[in-house]
């Protein structure tokens, strides 16, 4: 009979959150804190905790590095012709940080670990993008913005196959964010991206960069 | 009917259904003999046909899902005496070896004593899951923990009082880890509500908003006041709780707690503060629970000065800390500006 409540207790400790609150099911006690009445918990109830949590982290530690990145190219570019572009797209991208900022509190969801990282990691990728020249900077962005667009566009996938009534506003807020970002991906292209020498090379070791730190930004 | 039965490509359904019906006769007894019962399983409700005829029953069995074959029994049963005979108990055991790995596991989610669950399938107010049989036996070994401490003798008197067989102690590890992860949720549980309430008369204006170090001090405080009825035992549970098969548990338990507390006491980092904060808490909360163990001061006094201590030696290097950031802040942009005044001076700041 143990060896049968063991794996039951197991089961439900991996379960970082409640994904319902049954009326009047108490959660097995070595489960304590991931199972307990979510009143206290979550901002709304019954929303799917585990999934949430991690699209807000992993979007948080983006804007947070795209922020990083922009730092990055204004401090190389800031004062050229291209300056104000850049400046442009980097107000945009504060703005979709502090929304994510306020989204985390509301949700109550923990940041990435990594976050100093991406603080470094995003001003050297922006700033060495950015001494490549005009053109480089260009690049840099139109492969950052395009992974970050499909990137949101899973997120968006995700959470409509879940429920998209009870998820109406983060649809909302991820669907305008995912714009803005195609917006900058474009205003790259128009920027002369793609004559940036070695583009292809430039554009996939960076999409990879940004694959792996959503990866990790997810889980850790 | 054994034609009906063979032919049907559900027949794994009939058959667990009269094999059902075999097994819950037993506990059954007398009681269930005679007429059909009025809290009706759709069964009977849908098939008043089967009241006469065995071959009938048999196809209006199928239909349901195996979980309700019981009650498909349990009506059948009750629908006729002519039916608990020899034609039912010759086909099902022809079929005995066809699904009786099909059949364990539909009565396993019935519970413990079919006869819980046999005509009551649809009163799931009543049905008790096994995790709420394990909330209430825990509940209830408590108060015999400061007796028998976080040990299997505890939870064997708990289960005594609610009626149950001190068997039911079998259920949980001998080390009583179920029993101590049980309390602990329990407690910040406690905690949890305490800090809502508190929380509800600020926003109503009824009280003033506390400030975060004499907050901290009270939300410790006030979970560590309910280790007091057990602090006989506590360590003797600390070191359950340290063990590897209760680490996760254990620690999630914790980390939420913090987390909670900081939650209430309004913290809204998103950077990197968030894991220092909760890090510094939890190293209060850890050392002045140790202290707690050894604190032999009345009313615990020691306890809570060694916590405000701390409390305030957290809140002193929080202030520490920013300082020097402002500081060397300061000096960087000091250190530019020289930088700069000297590049004007020696004429290599031309505008491009």
């Amino acid at each position: 009979m143990a060896a049968a409540v063991a794996p039951v207790l197991r089961c439900s400790v991996l379960q970082r959150r409640p994904l319902r609150c049954g009326p009047g099911l108490r959660p097995v006690p070595g489960a304590g804190a991931a199972l307990r009445p979510c009143s206290s918990r979550v901002a709304q109830e019954g929303i799917n905790k585990p999934v949430i949590d991690r699209i807000i982290r992993v979007d948080h530690a983006g804007e947070y590095g795209a922020n990083r990145i922009y730092a990055g190219q204004m401090a190389v570019l800031g004062r050229s012709a291209v300056g104000p572009v850049i400046q442009q797209m980097w107000n945009q991208e504060k703005n979709h940080l502090k929304k994510f900022n306020e989204l985390m509190v509301a949700y109550r969801v923990r940041p990435t670990v990594l976050l100093p990282f991406w603080n470094v990691a995003g001003f050297v990728l922006g700033a060495g993008s950015a001494l490549l020249g005009k053109k480089g900077a260009m690049a840099c962005t139109v492969a950052v913005e395009e992974s970050i667009s499909e990137h949101y566009n899973n997120q968006i996938r995700t959470l409509i196959e879940e429920d998209p009534e009870k998820y109406k506003e983060l649809l909302q807020v991820i669907k305008q964010f995912r714009d803005e970002e195609q917006e900058h991906h474009d205003i790259g292209l128009e920027h002369d991206a793609e004559a940036t020498p070695a583009y292809s090379v430039l554009k996939t070791a960076i999409q990879l960069g940004c694959k792996a730190a959503i990866f990790l930004s997810e889980r850790i | 009917m054994i034609v009906t039965v063979l032919s049907n490509p559900n027949h794994s359904r009939a058959v667990n259904c009269s094999l059902q019906r075999q097994h819950s006769q037993l506990p059954a007894g007398p009681a269930r003999s005679g007429s059909q019962r009025p809290g009706n399983a759709p069964a009977a409700r849908d098939a008043p046909a089967a009241q006469g005829c065995g071959p009938t029953a048999v196809v209006r069995c199928q239909q349901y899902p195996p979980l309700r074959a019981l009650q498909a029994s349990a009506a059948l049963r009750g629908a006729s005496d002519e039916h608990k005979k020899e034609p039912w108990a010759s086909s099902s055991q022809q079929h005995f070896d066809s699904p009786p790995a099909g059949h364990q596991p539909e009565q396993k989610p019935q519970g413990p004593h079919p006869s819980y669950t046999g005509q009551g399938g649809q009163e799931s107010e009543d049905y008790e899951s096994e995790e709420q049989l394990q909330h209430r036996i825990l509940t209830a070994a408590l108060e015999f923990v400061p007796e028998h401490g976080w040990t299997a003798e505890a939870i064997a008197e708990g289960a005594k009082t609610l009626g149950l067989s001190v068997a039911a102690a079998g259920l949980f590890h001998s080390d009583g880890s179920e029993l101590i992860l049980h309390f602990v949720s329990e407690c910040n549980t406690k905690l949890s509500e305490l800090l809502k309430k508190e929380q509800k008369l600020v926003q109503l204006g009824e009280a003033e908003k506390k400030p975060i170090d004499e907050f901290l001090r009270d939300a410790v405080e006030a979970r560590l006041r309910m280790l007091i009825p057990y602090i006989e035992k506590w360590p003797q549970a600390l070191s359950v709780l340290l063990l590897p098969r209760n680490i996760p548990s254990s620690l999630n338990l914790l980390t939420s707690m913090i987390d909670d507390i900081w939650h209430y006491a309004g913290d809204q980092s998103t950077d990197f503060n968030w894991y220092t904060r909760r890090a510094v808490l939890t190293a209060i909360y850890n050392t002045t629970e140790l202290v707690m163990m050894q604190d032999s001061s009345p009313g615990f006094e020691d306890t809570w000065r060694f916590l405000e201590n701390r409390v305030a030696d957290a809140m002193t290097m929080s202030n520490t800390a920013t300082q020097v950031q402002s500081t060397g802040e300061a000096v960087v942009q000091g250190l530019m500006g020289a930088a700069v005044t000297i590049k004007n001076l020696a004429g290599l700041n031309q505008r491009r």
